[in-house]
């Protein structure tokens, strides 16, 4: 009975863990999304440091590239996600996936400016915020030029 | 110094020369640093672009050995010259080509990069102009090439290089003051009308690729969005 038991349970997880993985284009799509959308932020930045400074502006974007950096966002790139179509054809290199240790390096790289990023944020020193966003788009640079297709 | 020597660059050649060095060095580095130097790796491109338009006129109206008629490399004359059987002042035919190269290469990379994107939050001047598919071709193509032009200054120094240590000609030095040693007919032409011309297409192709020209956007009507 218990052996049995075990077993349904056994089951019941295996399937969950089956069916909570993800689909291959909607990883890719994640993935694109999540970089639209840190793309929007960072020309609200860029648009502030440039122009009037909005402090709040900025903090929200800020925050959302913060947020987004400290997803986890490493889960959306499933093994077989060097090919395929989300939004678009993705432009992931395959050495993404096979350099473990640059790939580290680069996002723990932007990890660590984008934090830097929110919490010069919430300063709301203007010149600060101009020169951690060059640090930070400098380490957006990082990644793609290594792990990009530049088509 | 009693020996002779005679004018071999003009003025307006040798500050080009000079120029696009730095120029180059600064959009070398500009462009590999990326983060706050992109936008003066923009600004540095339309230099170069002034450089360019610039020493493509001089090519025609400047002084004698800075025109392209009197180095442009023949077949024939490459043979003559790779025989040692070629005479003459200025650039080499072989030379010539890595001219021609170089201000080639230069013309391709200021282009597509006029139209390139990084991704971030940069694009080039004219990037309003093509599709954003066409823009990622032209900032492949741009990255691609690059490395073709390091290469080709690492080989224009290093045959500079050679020829000083092993033909003992030293071709530096009168890059910097404009003279040559020796026997040699001086340079003529060039004169203020030519320069003014040329400097007046730099001016213009400045302008016309730094998209000052682009009709401003309308300004944002106001809009009502939620504030939430």
């Amino acid at each position: 009975m218990k052996t049995k038991l075990t077993l349904a349970l056994l089951a019941v997880t295996l399937t969950g863990t089956v069916s909570a993985q993800m689909k291959p284009e909607d990883a890719i799509k994640f993935r694109q999304s999540a970089y639209t959308t840190m793309g929007w932020s960072m020309a609200r930045i860029k648009g502030n440091v440039e122009g009037t400074y909005n402090k709040e502006d900025v903090i929200k974007a800020a925050n959302v590239i913060q947020a987004i950096a400290n997803s986890g966002m490493g889960a959306l790139y499933l093994p077989g996600t060097d090919q395929g179509t989300g939004w678009e054809k993705t432009r992931v290199k395959p050495a993404f996936f096979t350099d473990k240790e640059g790939v580290a390096k680069v996002a723990m790289a932007f990890n660590k400016e984008a934090n830097e990023m929110a919490k010069v944020a919430a300063t709301g020193d203007a010149a600060a915020a101009k020169e951690q966003f060059g640090k930070l788009s400098a380490t957006c640079k990082g990644c793609h030029d290594d792990f990009k297709i530049k088509n | 110094m009693n020996g002779q020597r005679f004018r071999l660059w003009d003025l307006p050649t040798r500050l080009f020369h000079w120029l696009l060095v730095m120029a180059v060095v600064a959009a070398v580095v500009s462009g590999q640093l990326g983060g706050n130097l992109i936008d003066w790796h923009g600004r540095i491109g339309l230099f170069v672009v002034g450089l360019l338009a610039f020493r493509l006129v001089w090519g025609l109206l400047g002084s004698t050995y800075s025109r392209f008629h009197q180095f442009f490399p023949t077949p024939a004359s490459l043979k003559a010259y790779l025989r040692g059987e070629w005479r003459g002042e200025g650039h080499n035919p072989l030379a010539a080509l890595s001219v021609f190269g170089l201000l080639g290469l230069l013309t391709v990379q200021v282009a597509s990069g006029l139209f390139a994107n990084d991704d971030i939050t940069f694009t080039g001047p004219l990037f309003d102009l093509v599709d954003k598919g066409l823009s990622n071709r032209l900032t492949g193509l741009h990255h691609w090439l690059s490395n073709l032009l390091i290469a080709l200054v690492a080989l224009h120094v290093a045959a500079i290089a050679y020829y000083g240590h092993f033909r003992k000609q030293q071709l530096l030095k009168p890059m910097i003051t404009g003279w040559k040693e020796g026997e040699g007919e001086a340079a003529r032409g060039g004169g203020i009308v030519a320069l003014i011309v040329s400097l007046a297409v730099a001016v213009t192709a400045v302008y016309g690729t730094s998209g000052a020209w682009l009709p401003e956007p309308p300004p944002p009507p106001p809009v009502a969005t939620p504030d939430w």
